[in-house]
Parts: C-alpha cells; sequence; structure tokens
C-alpha cells in the first residue's frame, strides 16, 4: 500500500466560482492539494500559487540532447565511420547537416516532454488513476488538504458554491 | 482612458525636425557627390522605415481577419506606423532618379550586350520598373488609408460596422500585399544583381518585414507605457508581442536557411555568385553578425517565459531585432555594387538619421492627433482583460 492523505473535494460547476473559492480558501490559509478541471483555466496557476513549471527545462535539455545526437551521429556516420564524396563536398558539411538537426531537436523536444508530463502525473497507459467523476466534462474540483470535520472550511467553500463537499483518501 | 495629447514633448519634436532636416540634406548631397553610395544609403534606409510602416499595416490587417481582440488596446501604434506608408512611398520614387547608379541592366548598353540580360529585358525596364514602382505604392497607401479610416469610424460609431468594414478591407490588403510585396523585393532589390535569382526571396524579406516591424512596435508598446500614457497596456500583452517576435525571427532564420542550403547544396554558379562575394573577404563577418542579431540572439534570449514579460529585456531585444534587419537589407543591397567591402559610409548613417527622424515624427504626430485609446471598439473590453 502507497502511503495516503485524506482530502476534502469540492465540486463547482464553473469555472469562476472554482477560481474564487480557490483564492478564498488559500487567503484563510488551508492548504490546496490541487485542482481538477476539464480544460485549462487562466489565472489558476496564480489562485493556486503554483511554482513555475520545471517542465521547461524537461524540453529544453530535451532539445539540446536532440541536436548534439543528431550533428554527433551525421558527423560520425559521414567524417569518421564511411566518408563519401557526395558532389564534392566536404565530408564535414554543417549546412547538410542542419535539416536533420532542426528535425530531431523538435522530435526529443516534443516527446520527452509529453513522457516527463505523464510519467510526472502519473497518467501514462496502465496507470491505475481514476479521474473523479465528471472532472473531463463539466464538474470543477478543488481538491483542500482539511478535515470535513472543519465547519468553517464547510461554510467557506459552500459561501463560493460548492455543490458537494466530500472526504477522499488519496495516494498522496 | 487617455485622451488625446502630444505623445512627445516640442524640444522632442525639435530635436527630431534637425535630426531629419540635416540628415535628409546630407543624403541629398551624397546622391549627388556619390550616387552608388548614396542611392543604396536611400534603398537601404527607404526601404527599412517603409517596411516597419507596412509591417504596422499587416500586423493590424492579420489580427483583424484572424477577428482577435487581444492587440485593441495598443492598435493606434501599428497604425500610427502604417500612416508612414506615404511618406516612405516618396522616399522610394526619388530611387527612381538614380536607377544606372543602382542598377546593372539601367545603364546603357548593358542589355544589347549581355545575353542573359537581353532574355530578361520585357521585365527589367526603366519604363516598366517605374509603373509597377507606383501602381504597388499608391495600392499600398490605399489601403493604409481605409484601414486607418474605418477604425476611427469606430470612434464615433457605437455600432461594430466600421470594424467589420475593416475585416473585409484587411483580407483583400493581404492577398494584394503579399503579391505585391513579393514583386516589391525582386524588382527593388533582387534585381540590384540581375543575373542572380531566388524563388523565396520575397518570401524571405516578408519575414523580415514581419519580425522587424514586431520589434518596432513593441519598442513603442513599451516606451508608452512605460511613460505611463497607455496604462491600460499589461503584461500579457507584452508576453504575446514577445512570442511573436521569437517566432518571427525564427520564421526568418528558417526561410534564410531555406534560400541558403539550396543555393550551397546545387552549387550552381549562377546562383552562388550572390553568397560567393558576402561569405569572403571584407563582407563576410557581416555575414555571419547577420545571422546573430536576426536569429541566434533573439532566440536564446527570449527563451524563457520570464523574459517575454520583461519589458526592458523586450526592448533590449527588439533594439538587436532592428540593428539585424537594418544589417540584412545593406548586406542585400550595397555588395551588388561594392563587392569588395568599404564599411558603413556617412551616407549610411545620414540616410538612416534622416529617414528615422522623419518616421518618429510622423508617427508621433499621427498618434498625438487621436484619442489613444480605440473607443467603442468591440474588442476594446476583451483586449482590457487580456490575459495569457
Amino acid at each position: 500500500m502507497s502511503p495516503s492523505q485524506s482530502v476534502l473535494l469540492s465540486y463547482f460547476d464553473s469555472e469562476e466560482h472554482v477560481l474564487d473559492a480557490t483564492r478564498a480558501v488559500r487567503e484563510a490559509g488551508y492548504a490546496v492539494h490541487d485542482v481538477y478541471t476539464p480544460y485549462a483555466i487562466h489565472g489558476m496557476d496564480e489562485a493556486m500559487g503554483l511554482k513555475p513549471s520545471r517542465l521547461t527545462w524537461v524540453c529544453f535539455g530535451a532539445g539540446v540532447l536532440g541536436a548534439t545526437s543528431a550533428l554527433s551521429l551525421q558527423y560520425y556516420t559521414s567524417v569518421v565511420s564511411w566518408p563519401l564524396n557526395v558532389g564534392g563536398k566536404p565530408f564535414n558539411s554543417f549546412p547538410a547537416f542542419i535539416p536533420v538537426a532542426f528535425e530531431l531537436t523538435v522530435l526529443f523536444a516534443g516527446l520527452f516532454t509529453v513522457a516527463a508530463f505523464l510519467l510526472r502525473s502519473k497518467s501514462f497507459p496502465g496507470s491505475k488513476r481514476e479521474a473523479l467523476p465528471r472532472v473531463t466534462d463539466d464538474r470543477f474540483v478543488l481538491a483542500l488538504r482539511a478535515d470535513e470535520s472543519d465547519a468553517k472550511v464547510k461554510a467557506l467553500l459552500a459561501r463560493h458554491g460548492a455543490l458537494e463537499v466530500e472526504q477522499m483518501e488519496v495516494a498522496s | 482612458m487617455s485622451s488625446s495629447g502630444i505623445v512627445v514633448g516640442p524640444n522632442v519634436r525639435r530635436i527630431c525636425m534637425a535630426v531629419a532636416a540635416l540628415g535628409l540634406s546630407a543624403l541629398g548631397a551624397g546622391l549627388a557627390l556619390s550616387p552608388t553610395r548614396g542611392f543604396s544609403s536611400l534603398l537601404i534606409n527607404g526601404f527599412f522605415f517603409l517596411t516597419l510602416a507596412l509591417g504596422g499595416a499587416v500586423f493590424l490587417a492579420l489580427n483583424s481577419v484572424a477577428n482577435a481582440g487581444w492587440y485593441t488596446v495598443f492598435k493606434r501604434i501599428p497604425e500610427a506606423f502604417a500612416s508612414y506608408v506615404p511618406v516612405g512611398a516618396a522616399s522610394l520614387l526619388v530611387v527612381l532618379a538614380g536607377l544606372p547608379s543602382l542598377y546593372l541592366w539601367a545603364r546603357p548598353g548593358v542589355m544589347e550586350t549581355d545575353h542573359l540580360l537581353h532574355q530578361k529585358a520585357a521585365f527589367l525596364n526603366a519604363p516598366g520598373f517605374a509603373l509597377r514602382m507606383a501602381v504597388m505604392l499608391a495600392i499600398w497607401a490605399f489601403f493604409t488609408w481605409r484601414l486607418r479610416r474605418n477604425s476611427l469610424a469606430q470612434d464615433s460609431d457605437a455600432s461594430p460596422h466600421p470594424t467589420q468594414r475593416n475585416v473585409a478591407t484587411s483580407a483583400v490588403f493581404l492577398v494584394l500585399f503579399s503579391i505585391t510585396f513579393c514583386l516589391a523585393s525582386f524588382d527593388w532589390l533582387m534585381s540590384l544583381e540581375p543575373h542572380w535569382f531566388s524563388t523565396i526571396y520575397g518570401l524571405y524579406n516578408i519575414a523580415g518585414m514581419l519580425a522587424s516591424s514586431v520589434a518596432a512596435i513593441t519598442l513603442a508598446v513599451v516606451l508608452m507605457k512605460g511613460s505611463g500614457r497607455m496604462k491600460e497596456i499589461n503584461t500579457s500583452h507584452l508576453h504575446d508581442l514577445g512570442k511573436l517576435m521569437f517566432g518571427f525571427a525564427t520564421l526568418w532564420a528558417y526561410l534564410w536557411f531555406s534560400q541558403f542550403l539550396l543555393i550551397w547544396y546545387s552549387n550552381i554558379p549562377e546562383e552562388t555568385v550572390y553568397f560567393i562575394h558576402r561569405m569572403h573577404g571584407g563582407w563576410a563577418p557581416l555575414f555571419y553578425l547577420n545571422l546573430a542579431l536576426n536569429w541566434a540572439v533573439p532566440f536564446v534570449l527570449l527563451l524563457p517565459k520570464p523574459a517575454k514579460r520583461n519589458p526592458f529585456h523586450l526592448c533590449v531585444v527588439a533594439g538587436i531585432m532592428l540593428a539585424g534587419r537594418w544589417l540584412d537589407l545593406h548586406l542585400m543591397i550595397s555588395p551588388a555594387n561594392m563587392p569588395e567591402y568599404t564599411g558603413v559610409g556617412v551616407w549610411d548613417a545620414a540616410g538612416l538619421l534622416g529617414l528615422g527622424a522623419l518616421f518618429v515624427l510622423t508617427v508621433t504626430r499621427t498618434m498625438g492627433s487621436v484619442p489613444l485609446i480605440a473607443r467603442h471598439d468591440p474588442y476594446l473590453v476583451e483586449s482590457l482583460h487580456h490575459h495569457t
């Protein structure tokens, strides 16, 4: 069994409500576990107090890796391993290597970023994670590290339009 | 909301007028004393500022046909740029007075004796060149005037009709512009070396125009925001302008390389002639500097997200890109008649200062003549709340 923690889930029916509620609970000093929405919401990053994503560094690193592997593979094959005279050009013809380097930069950056995202969010194929009901359709869920017995937080959530509040054990 | 007012102080205007008068008379002297260098400078600087102005019009038209609303809060800036089109057109018409100084095909006796050029005589001749130039400049001036008129009509009209009319005007303008601008860069720039040809040359110049004009718009936006005259501009507007600078700089590099790679690979003398004297001798350092200023440096500097949201940082990159665009034109135009590098001369500086001051005067005058915020524009509210 992986360690689990208890979170308080509150369901909303619009992005304005969940955005307001997120701001309000953070101002009241509660810790936001996560927010689950059918689509990206403008201003949610600031409302949740998220730090800048580290995914950009994965993207940059993968791009650099793609460029260097493309250039070194082309250099190795056309200069070291099997030099061929193509139209009298030098073996090490840098301009000819650029298109492949460009393609591999884009390919590596794209695939590695998607892979890193899926791994980090544990939503790769075969993952046992389940989505909350309707959260991929028309519901917005705010998950708090709080307890159901705390009447103040329930009142706060209700005031900001929470339709339903429930306690749940989730993998931490 | 900001009201109409003077955008620059009277002292700045006086200095601009003095610089314009001094620069333009020096350029005039250059045309008479040293026609080749003088007319090269006129073509570089005339085209540089005309394309900044056209870039403003194209920026408006592109956003208009896309029904985009984010740019409305600062749309008076590209509009003011576009108001320079007639002035820039006039500066380009002066080139007609010095065709033989710039263009090999306009020199007496050349067309009759050179077989390759003789084949192109139906296109490369002075009357045809002048006619095409006049028609293209007139089309651009007409459409920029229409775009501006509809936009100003919206200020006193609560219905969205003037803005809707501009969508149609923009669509027609974009189609005509892409054809005429390619033709203009073939005519005015590529025919400087009439034996050489490159079909991607027009597209390459459109990319240069887009990159430099977005850089110039960003510079103006930051200046207007920084001086407190357009407080409504927010960080998201800057972020989007930064993305466009980044994207167009990369488009420029893509097209630059597409042109270079095919010529380098096929290695046919009538095509490589263009790059031979630019990649060897005195021009070579500038050839590589061109790539650095227009793509490598802006690409690295604009890559992180915070960089695109920092006004000062954007100004620095915009300055680099504008210097790069000028150098790019210098490299397209000057080596045609000066294969041996002779340095950036006093005539180049005179043209840059004279026409630059004229550009600043025209743009600030237009900006000061109307309210800075486009009232009644149906997209204004969306733009005020723009968030990326």
